[in-house]
Protein backbone atom coordinates (compact mmCIF):
# COMPACT_ATOMS: atom_id res chain seq x y z
CA UNK A 1 0.00 0.00 0.00
CA UNK A 2 2.46 2.33 0.96
CA UNK A 3 5.12 1.28 -1.88
CA UNK A 4 2.37 1.81 -4.50
CA UNK A 5 1.76 5.54 -3.01
CA UNK A 6 5.67 6.17 -2.97
CA UNK A 7 5.94 4.47 -6.28
CA UNK A 8 3.08 6.96 -7.92
CA UNK A 9 4.47 10.05 -6.16
CA UNK A 10 8.10 8.83 -7.21
CA UNK A 11 7.18 8.16 -10.80
CA UNK A 12 4.45 11.47 -10.78
CA UNK A 13 7.46 13.68 -9.58
CA UNK A 14 10.02 12.45 -11.86
CA UNK A 15 7.77 12.75 -15.16
CA UNK A 16 6.98 16.45 -13.69
CA UNK A 17 10.68 17.23 -12.95
CA UNK A 18 11.80 16.40 -16.41
CA UNK A 19 9.38 18.06 -18.40
CA UNK A 20 9.71 21.22 -16.18
CA UNK A 21 13.91 20.71 -16.40
CA UNK A 22 13.12 20.97 -20.71
CA UNK A 23 10.77 23.88 -20.54
CA UNK A 24 12.25 25.88 -17.58
CA UNK A 25 12.98 29.13 -19.26
CA UNK A 26 15.95 29.62 -16.86
CA UNK A 27 18.93 27.21 -17.26
CA UNK A 28 19.19 27.01 -13.83
CA UNK A 29 16.13 26.43 -12.75
CA UNK A 30 16.29 23.46 -15.43
CA UNK A 31 19.07 22.30 -13.51
CA UNK A 32 17.29 22.42 -10.24
CA UNK A 33 14.73 20.50 -11.71
CA UNK A 34 17.07 17.98 -12.76
CA UNK A 35 18.73 17.23 -9.36
CA UNK A 36 14.61 16.86 -7.97
CA UNK A 37 14.21 14.42 -10.75
CA UNK A 38 17.38 12.66 -9.57
CA UNK A 39 16.31 12.28 -6.16
CA UNK A 40 13.05 11.38 -7.12
CA UNK A 41 14.69 8.59 -9.84
CA UNK A 42 16.63 7.51 -6.64
CA UNK A 43 13.35 6.80 -4.62
CA UNK A 44 12.26 4.75 -7.73
CA UNK A 45 14.99 2.46 -7.45
CA UNK A 46 15.17 1.83 -4.01
CA UNK A 47 11.51 0.86 -4.62
CA UNK A 48 12.50 -2.00 -7.05
CA UNK A 49 15.19 -3.12 -4.58
CA UNK A 50 18.31 -1.44 -6.32
CA UNK A 51 19.57 -0.03 -2.80
CA UNK A 52 22.99 0.86 -3.95
CA UNK A 53 22.37 2.51 -7.62
CA UNK A 54 19.81 4.96 -5.41
CA UNK A 55 22.40 5.79 -2.90
CA UNK A 56 25.10 6.05 -6.11
CA UNK A 57 22.44 8.39 -8.34
CA UNK A 58 22.28 10.74 -4.93
CA UNK A 59 26.22 11.06 -4.51
CA UNK A 60 27.31 10.94 -7.51
CA UNK A 61 24.96 12.29 -10.12
CA UNK A 62 23.27 14.72 -7.25
CA UNK A 63 26.33 15.92 -5.47
CA UNK A 64 28.79 15.72 -8.83
CA UNK A 65 27.10 15.83 -11.97
CA UNK A 66 24.63 18.45 -11.30
CA UNK A 67 27.60 20.57 -9.98
CA UNK A 68 29.35 20.39 -12.86
CA UNK A 69 25.84 20.77 -14.93
CA UNK A 70 25.52 23.75 -13.05
CA UNK A 71 29.49 24.88 -13.25
CA UNK A 72 28.79 24.60 -17.15
CA UNK A 73 26.00 26.24 -17.36
CA UNK A 74 27.20 28.98 -15.39
CA UNK A 75 30.64 29.28 -17.60
CA UNK A 76 28.76 29.68 -20.68
CA UNK A 77 28.02 33.32 -21.91
CA UNK A 78 25.14 32.82 -23.94
CA UNK A 79 22.44 34.96 -24.44
CA UNK A 80 19.89 32.07 -23.74
CA UNK A 81 16.19 34.11 -24.87
CA UNK A 82 19.02 34.72 -28.18
CA UNK A 83 19.24 31.16 -28.38
CA UNK A 84 15.97 30.06 -27.62
CA UNK A 85 14.57 32.02 -30.73
CA UNK A 86 16.27 29.84 -33.24
CA UNK A 87 13.80 27.16 -31.79
CA UNK A 88 12.17 26.48 -35.59
CA UNK A 89 15.34 26.63 -37.29
CA UNK A 90 16.40 23.93 -34.85
CA UNK A 91 13.79 22.10 -34.84
CA UNK A 92 14.38 19.02 -37.40
CA UNK A 93 17.92 18.56 -35.66
CA UNK A 94 16.34 18.47 -32.26
CA UNK A 95 13.69 16.03 -33.43
CA UNK A 96 16.82 13.73 -34.85
CA UNK A 97 18.32 13.78 -31.90
CA UNK A 98 15.32 12.96 -29.72
CA UNK A 99 14.74 10.31 -32.54
CA UNK A 100 18.40 8.50 -32.46
CA UNK A 101 17.80 8.53 -28.04
CA UNK A 102 14.74 6.86 -28.63
CA UNK A 103 16.22 4.27 -30.76
CA UNK A 104 18.38 4.05 -27.69
CA UNK A 105 15.96 3.63 -25.35
CA UNK A 106 13.85 0.62 -27.59
CA UNK A 107 17.75 -1.08 -28.14
CA UNK A 108 18.27 -1.28 -24.38
CA UNK A 109 14.69 -2.08 -23.49
CA UNK A 110 15.37 -4.72 -26.19
CA UNK A 111 18.92 -6.11 -24.80
CA UNK A 112 17.08 -6.44 -21.25
CA UNK A 113 14.95 -8.28 -22.95
CA UNK A 114 17.10 -10.53 -24.76
CA UNK A 115 18.83 -11.57 -22.20
CA UNK A 116 18.14 -10.18 -18.70
CA UNK A 117 21.10 -9.55 -15.93
CA UNK A 118 20.95 -11.98 -13.04
CA UNK A 119 22.67 -10.85 -9.95
CA UNK A 120 24.10 -13.70 -7.88
CA UNK A 121 27.08 -15.45 -8.10
CA UNK A 122 30.47 -14.50 -9.40
CA UNK A 123 29.62 -16.14 -13.09
CA UNK A 124 26.39 -14.04 -13.23
CA UNK A 125 24.20 -17.20 -13.71
CA UNK A 126 22.55 -17.81 -10.55
CA UNK A 127 19.78 -15.31 -8.85
CA UNK A 128 20.12 -13.28 -6.50
CA UNK A 129 22.35 -14.61 -3.18
CA UNK A 130 19.60 -15.55 -0.72
CA UNK A 131 20.32 -13.50 2.60
CA UNK A 132 23.13 -10.95 0.62
CA UNK A 133 22.59 -7.64 0.46
CA UNK A 134 21.77 -5.80 -2.83
CA UNK A 135 25.77 -3.79 -2.85
CA UNK A 136 27.47 -7.69 -2.42
CA UNK A 137 25.27 -8.90 -4.98
CA UNK A 138 26.70 -6.16 -7.28
CA UNK A 139 29.99 -6.45 -5.96
CA UNK A 140 30.05 -9.93 -6.72
CA UNK A 141 28.95 -9.59 -10.43
CA UNK A 142 30.71 -6.49 -11.28
CA UNK A 143 34.30 -8.16 -9.89
CA UNK A 144 33.70 -11.50 -11.20
CA UNK A 145 32.40 -12.02 -14.33
CA UNK A 146 32.19 -8.13 -15.40
CA UNK A 147 35.93 -7.53 -14.56
CA UNK A 148 36.65 -6.26 -17.55
CA UNK A 149 34.20 -4.16 -18.02
CA UNK A 150 35.27 -2.44 -14.65
CA UNK A 151 38.63 -2.01 -15.90
CA UNK A 152 37.83 -0.58 -19.06
CA UNK A 153 35.27 2.02 -16.99
CA UNK A 154 38.54 2.93 -14.71
CA UNK A 155 40.21 3.00 -18.26
CA UNK A 156 37.60 5.67 -19.66
CA UNK A 157 37.90 7.65 -16.18
CA UNK A 158 41.84 7.62 -16.97
CA UNK A 159 41.41 9.51 -20.09
CA UNK A 160 38.37 11.75 -18.93
CA UNK A 161 40.76 13.04 -16.44
CA UNK A 162 43.74 13.88 -18.75
CA UNK A 163 41.09 15.07 -21.27
CA UNK A 164 39.76 17.35 -18.44
CA UNK A 165 43.19 18.39 -17.55
CA UNK A 166 44.64 19.03 -20.99
CA UNK A 167 41.60 21.15 -22.11
CA UNK A 168 41.15 23.20 -19.06
CA UNK A 169 44.54 23.68 -17.04
CA UNK A 170 46.07 26.90 -17.91
CA UNK A 171 49.44 26.24 -16.76
CA UNK A 172 50.66 27.88 -13.24
CA UNK A 173 51.84 31.01 -14.95
CA UNK A 174 51.30 33.03 -11.67
CA UNK A 175 52.69 36.80 -11.29
CA UNK A 176 53.21 35.95 -7.50
CA UNK A 177 55.69 32.64 -8.48
CA UNK A 178 55.39 29.46 -6.62
CA UNK A 179 56.56 28.85 -2.96
CA UNK A 180 59.53 26.25 -3.05
CA UNK A 181 59.31 25.22 0.51
CA UNK A 182 62.52 22.72 0.47
CA UNK A 183 64.36 25.82 -0.60
CA UNK A 184 63.14 28.12 2.05
CA UNK A 185 63.93 25.46 4.78
CA UNK A 186 67.53 24.80 2.87
CA UNK A 187 68.17 28.68 3.21
CA UNK A 188 70.89 29.27 6.20
CA UNK A 189 71.85 32.83 7.33
CA UNK A 190 75.53 32.49 6.45
CA UNK A 191 74.57 32.26 2.25
CA UNK A 192 71.46 34.85 2.89
CA UNK A 193 73.18 37.79 4.42
CA UNK A 194 76.75 39.56 4.15
CA UNK A 195 78.59 41.63 6.62
CA UNK A 196 80.30 44.48 5.33
CA UNK A 197 82.08 47.63 6.69
CA UNK A 198 82.22 50.64 3.86
CA UNK A 199 84.83 53.06 4.60
CA UNK A 200 83.29 56.67 5.00
CA UNK A 201 82.11 58.15 1.70
CA UNK A 202 82.15 55.04 0.25
CA UNK A 203 79.38 53.17 -1.38
CA UNK A 204 78.75 49.50 -0.85
CA UNK A 205 79.17 47.20 -4.03
CA UNK A 206 76.40 44.72 -4.55
CA UNK B 1 15.34 -6.45 1.05
CA UNK B 2 12.79 -5.16 3.22
CA UNK B 3 11.65 -1.97 2.11
CA UNK B 4 9.76 -1.49 5.65
CA UNK B 5 13.83 -0.21 6.63
CA UNK B 6 13.37 3.08 4.64
CA UNK B 7 9.45 3.88 5.98
CA UNK B 8 11.45 6.27 8.52
CA UNK B 9 13.21 7.90 5.39
CA UNK B 10 9.98 8.29 3.67
CA UNK B 11 8.40 9.84 7.12
CA UNK B 12 10.75 12.52 7.33
CA UNK B 13 10.35 13.30 3.67
CA UNK B 14 7.10 13.73 4.74
CA UNK B 15 7.91 15.81 7.33
CA UNK B 16 10.25 18.03 5.63
CA UNK B 17 7.96 18.37 2.43
CA UNK B 18 5.11 19.24 4.99
CA UNK B 19 7.35 21.60 6.85
CA UNK B 20 8.96 24.15 4.05
CA UNK B 21 5.61 23.99 2.64
CA UNK B 22 4.56 25.61 5.06
CA UNK B 23 7.46 27.88 5.78
CA UNK B 24 6.75 29.24 2.26
CA UNK B 25 3.18 29.80 2.07
CA UNK B 26 2.18 30.37 6.07
CA UNK B 27 4.06 34.20 5.85
CA UNK B 28 2.69 34.49 2.43
CA UNK B 29 -1.01 33.91 3.19
CA UNK B 30 -1.09 35.17 6.42
CA UNK B 31 0.24 38.77 4.83
CA UNK B 32 -2.29 38.47 2.62
CA UNK B 33 -4.87 37.96 5.28
CA UNK B 34 -4.32 40.91 7.39
CA UNK B 35 -3.45 43.33 4.28
CA UNK B 36 -0.19 43.89 4.67
CA UNK B 37 0.43 42.37 1.15
CA UNK B 38 1.10 45.37 -1.16
CA UNK B 39 3.14 45.41 -3.73
CA UNK B 40 5.29 47.76 -5.12
CA UNK B 41 8.00 47.78 -7.90
CA UNK B 42 9.80 50.58 -5.52
CA UNK B 43 10.01 47.82 -2.88
CA UNK B 44 12.04 45.87 -4.74
CA UNK B 45 14.49 48.45 -6.68
CA UNK B 46 17.70 49.52 -5.44
CA UNK B 47 17.74 51.91 -2.93
CA UNK B 48 20.30 54.72 -3.38
CA UNK B 49 23.43 53.47 -3.86
CA UNK B 50 22.26 49.68 -2.84
CA UNK B 51 22.80 46.70 -4.66
CA UNK B 52 20.43 45.38 -7.86
CA UNK B 53 17.58 43.05 -5.19
CA UNK B 54 17.00 40.58 -8.24
CA UNK B 55 19.70 40.26 -11.14
CA UNK B 56 20.39 36.53 -13.51
CA UNK B 57 21.42 33.66 -11.19
CA UNK B 58 23.58 33.32 -13.52
CA UNK B 59 26.88 34.66 -13.72
CA UNK B 60 30.49 33.72 -15.32
CA UNK B 61 33.57 32.18 -13.20
CA UNK B 62 36.81 30.43 -13.87
CA UNK B 63 37.05 27.18 -15.60
CA UNK B 64 39.48 26.24 -13.19
CA UNK B 65 36.54 25.09 -10.91
CA UNK B 66 35.72 22.86 -13.42
CA UNK B 67 38.56 21.21 -13.45
CA UNK B 68 38.17 20.51 -9.85
CA UNK B 69 34.45 19.37 -10.11
CA UNK B 70 35.85 16.55 -13.04
CA UNK B 71 39.01 15.63 -10.36
CA UNK B 72 36.43 15.00 -8.17
CA UNK B 73 34.20 13.23 -9.71
CA UNK B 74 36.75 10.88 -10.76
CA UNK B 75 37.82 10.35 -7.38
CA UNK B 76 34.21 10.11 -6.36
CA UNK B 77 33.56 7.25 -8.73
CA UNK B 78 36.28 5.36 -7.65
CA UNK B 79 35.47 5.45 -3.39
CA UNK B 80 31.77 4.59 -4.94
CA UNK B 81 33.62 1.36 -6.48
CA UNK B 82 35.21 0.74 -3.15
CA UNK B 83 32.32 -0.27 -1.43
CA UNK B 84 31.06 -3.18 -3.64
CA UNK B 85 34.45 -4.26 -3.74
CA UNK B 86 35.10 -4.50 0.22
CA UNK B 87 31.89 -6.40 1.21
CA UNK B 88 31.72 -8.97 -1.75
CA UNK B 89 35.62 -10.03 -1.47
CA UNK B 90 34.83 -13.25 0.16
CA UNK B 91 32.90 -14.05 -2.74
CA UNK B 92 35.38 -12.74 -5.38
CA UNK B 93 38.44 -13.66 -3.89
CA UNK B 94 41.82 -12.96 -5.49
CA UNK B 95 40.96 -12.07 -8.78
CA UNK B 96 38.50 -9.40 -7.94
CA UNK B 97 41.01 -7.83 -5.19
CA UNK B 98 43.86 -7.68 -8.22
CA UNK B 99 41.09 -6.40 -10.43
CA UNK B 100 40.50 -3.33 -7.86
CA UNK B 101 44.38 -3.10 -7.50
CA UNK B 102 44.64 -2.91 -11.44
CA UNK B 103 41.91 -0.34 -10.93
CA UNK B 104 43.49 1.93 -8.59
CA UNK B 105 46.71 1.74 -10.22
CA UNK B 106 45.11 2.97 -13.32
CA UNK B 107 43.52 6.01 -11.16
CA UNK B 108 46.79 6.73 -9.10
CA UNK B 109 48.61 7.02 -12.91
CA UNK B 110 45.75 9.59 -13.35
CA UNK B 111 47.00 11.04 -10.01
CA UNK B 112 50.42 11.52 -10.61
CA UNK B 113 49.86 13.17 -13.98
CA UNK B 114 47.32 15.98 -12.66
CA UNK B 115 50.05 16.54 -9.57
CA UNK B 116 53.00 16.81 -12.12
CA UNK B 117 51.06 19.03 -14.54
CA UNK B 118 50.06 21.53 -11.24
CA UNK B 119 46.43 20.89 -12.11
CA UNK B 120 45.77 20.57 -7.73
CA UNK B 121 47.60 23.66 -7.89
CA UNK B 122 44.68 26.81 -7.40
CA UNK B 123 47.47 29.37 -8.44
Amino acid sequence: MIQAIAFYLFATLVLASGVLTIVARNPVHSVLWLILAFFNGAGLMLLVGAEFLAFLLIIVYVGAVAVLFLFVVMMLNIDFAELRAGFVKNFPLGIAIALVLLAELVLGVGAYRAGALDLGTADGMAAPLAGESNIENIGALLYGRYLFLFESAGIILLVAMVGAIVLTHRGTRSPRGQQNIARQIARKPSEATVNTKPEIGQGVEL
Amino acid sequence: MDLIQYLPILIFLGIALGLSGLFVFLPMGVARLTGAHNPHADKLSEYECGFPAFEDPRSQFDVRFYLIAILFIVFDLEAAFLFPWAVSLDLTGWPGWITMMVFLFELTVGLAYAWKKGALEWE
